[in-house]
């Protein structure tokens, strides 16, 4: 990234990243734009009917502020539901469940976000999204460069390599499924307990060297 | 507290420009800043030429989003034709910005915070309960919030130059030139914004109002 004195880019022109089979698009805005101070992503609903924000808490304090862009969705605020129009500002507070589904085709909500009282981190899993984005965008290889980048990033995280477990699994990649599994339990036994529930390794779970 | 707001329902006009949504502050946030302004017509000012190392500002790197209509930033001379829908970031905090409405209805939506740092507002924000009440033309109630935040910070002149003006507008004259000379002095750059203020129109004509504008000490020995 280069340290010019301003960054400028449509929302069309940002990376579309499939995050589930539920439609939601992921759309780096932080990550494209080299923002540091605090997080910012928008997601896209391509048709009505199809989730535009995750459903979460956010587990590491974050307050998060929605703002539709545009088309129409209907959001969950705790146990409210609110029909929120393009215009809309949604805040949630950290421990608040919310989520939301797009009631009008392309639907686009822009999310910011940070912790309050300390200086914003950039979270690790932007680079994991980015490689599971890629795999179902079919460019493995871009993918698999982005995991290296995630778990080059938190060398010592279980997470890193579990997910990169997941995507070598997915791609059938035997031998580096089954090696970053055995790292990523290593790390923490708790790897373990979600690999047995995990689908991605059903084919491989009567392997005589599969970790678990 | 969680919850939710339309844009439109939001933005209130308080003196010239555009309609201001006080999106942090209406929702508590203070984890990073967020405030929205709306031109109701073509050509009206979005964002009026700042940087963000001034005494009033908050050092923070700045995300501008148009969240409807169409605008033309202007980033350290360059012009940026910026239709709904695009993201203008500025990075660094000496670079002047400011945008225009090219379209009737335009909005933009501004995040901002301070890099490796937790988020403090910006000094100017801390007006921002009082200039909701300038919307609403209850010129008391800003100058009550107004004397609060004077008394904690005697020399802020962001502080100072809203009493002034809210004094102006409510016909307390003497009051007014005493607390835009004293912001005058702390800052000259509100020489110029007071020159152009519709908010001291009813005091224009006062020579209290153009020896304040000049700099000149308060010659009835009242001081600042």
């Amino acid at each position: 990234m280069s340290e010019k004195a301003y960054e400028v880019a449509h929302i069309d022109e940002l990376d579309r990243f499939p995050v589930d089979d539920e439609g939601l698009l992921w759309r780096p805005v932080r990550r494209r734009l080299g923002i540091t101070a605090f997080g910012t992503n928008a997601y896209t609903a391509e048709k009505g009917d199809e989730r535009v924000v995750e459903e979460h808490h956010e587990q590491d304090g974050a307050e998060e502020l929605y703002f539709v862009a545009s088309g129409r969705a209907t959001f969950t605020l705790g146990d409210e539901e609110i029909d929120a129009p393009a215009g809309t500002f949604i805040y949630a507070e950290p421990g608040t469940k919310r989520g939301a589904i797009a009631s009008e085709p392309k639907t686009t909500v822009v999310a910011f976000g940070a912790r309050p009282g300390v200086p914003h981190e950039i979270s690790a899993w932007e680079e994991i999204f980015v490689a599971f984005g890629h795999l179902r965008n079919g460019n493995e290889e871009e993918g698999r460069k982005a995991m290296a980048a995630a778990i080059a990033a938190k060398p010592d995280a279980w997470q890193g390599q579990f997910n990169a477990a997941c995507f070598e699994a997915l791609t059938k990649n035997r031998d580096a499924a089954i090696e970053h599994l055995r790292r990523a339990i290593e790390l923490d036994p708790r790897a373990a307990e979600y690999a047995q529930k995990d689908t991605d390794f059903d084919w491989l779970r009567d392997d005589p060297e599969f970790p678990v | 507290m969680s919850g939710t707001a339309r844009l439109s329902d939001l933005a209130t006009q308080i003196g010239q420009g555009p309609r201001w949504a006080m999106v942090r502050t209406h929702f508590g946030i203070s984890a990073f800043g967020v405030n929205a302004y709306v031109a109701d017509e073509a050509g009206g000012t979005l964002i009026s030429e700042h940087d963000e190392v001034g005494k009033q500002a908050g050092r923070h790197e700045e995300l501008y989003f148009v969240g409807s209509g169409h605008a033309t930033f202007t980033v350290d001379g360059d012009e940026i034709d910026a239709p709904a829908g695009t993201f203008v970031f500025v990075r660094d905090p000496g670079v002047k910005r400011k945008a225009v409405a090219r379209e009737d209805g335009t909005a933009v939506v501004i995040a901002g915070g301070r890099p490796g740092e937790a988020f403090t507002p910006s000094p100017w924000e801390r007006n921002a309960p009082a200039l909701y009440h300038f919307g609403t033309r209850e010129y008391d109630k800003a100058i009550e919030i107004l004397e609060g935040l004077r008394e904690e910070t005697p020399d802020d002149g962001g502080v100072l130059y809203n009493l002034a003006c809210a004094e102006s507008l409510s016909g307390k004259r003497e009051q007014a030139i005493k607390h835009l000379r004293h912001a005058i002095e702390v800052d000259h750059t509100f020489r110029e914004l007071a020159e152009k203020d519709s908010d001291f129109d009813p005091i224009r004509d006062d020579p209290g109002f153009a020896s304040a504008i000049a700099g000149k000490p308060d010659a009835s020995g009242a001081g600042a």
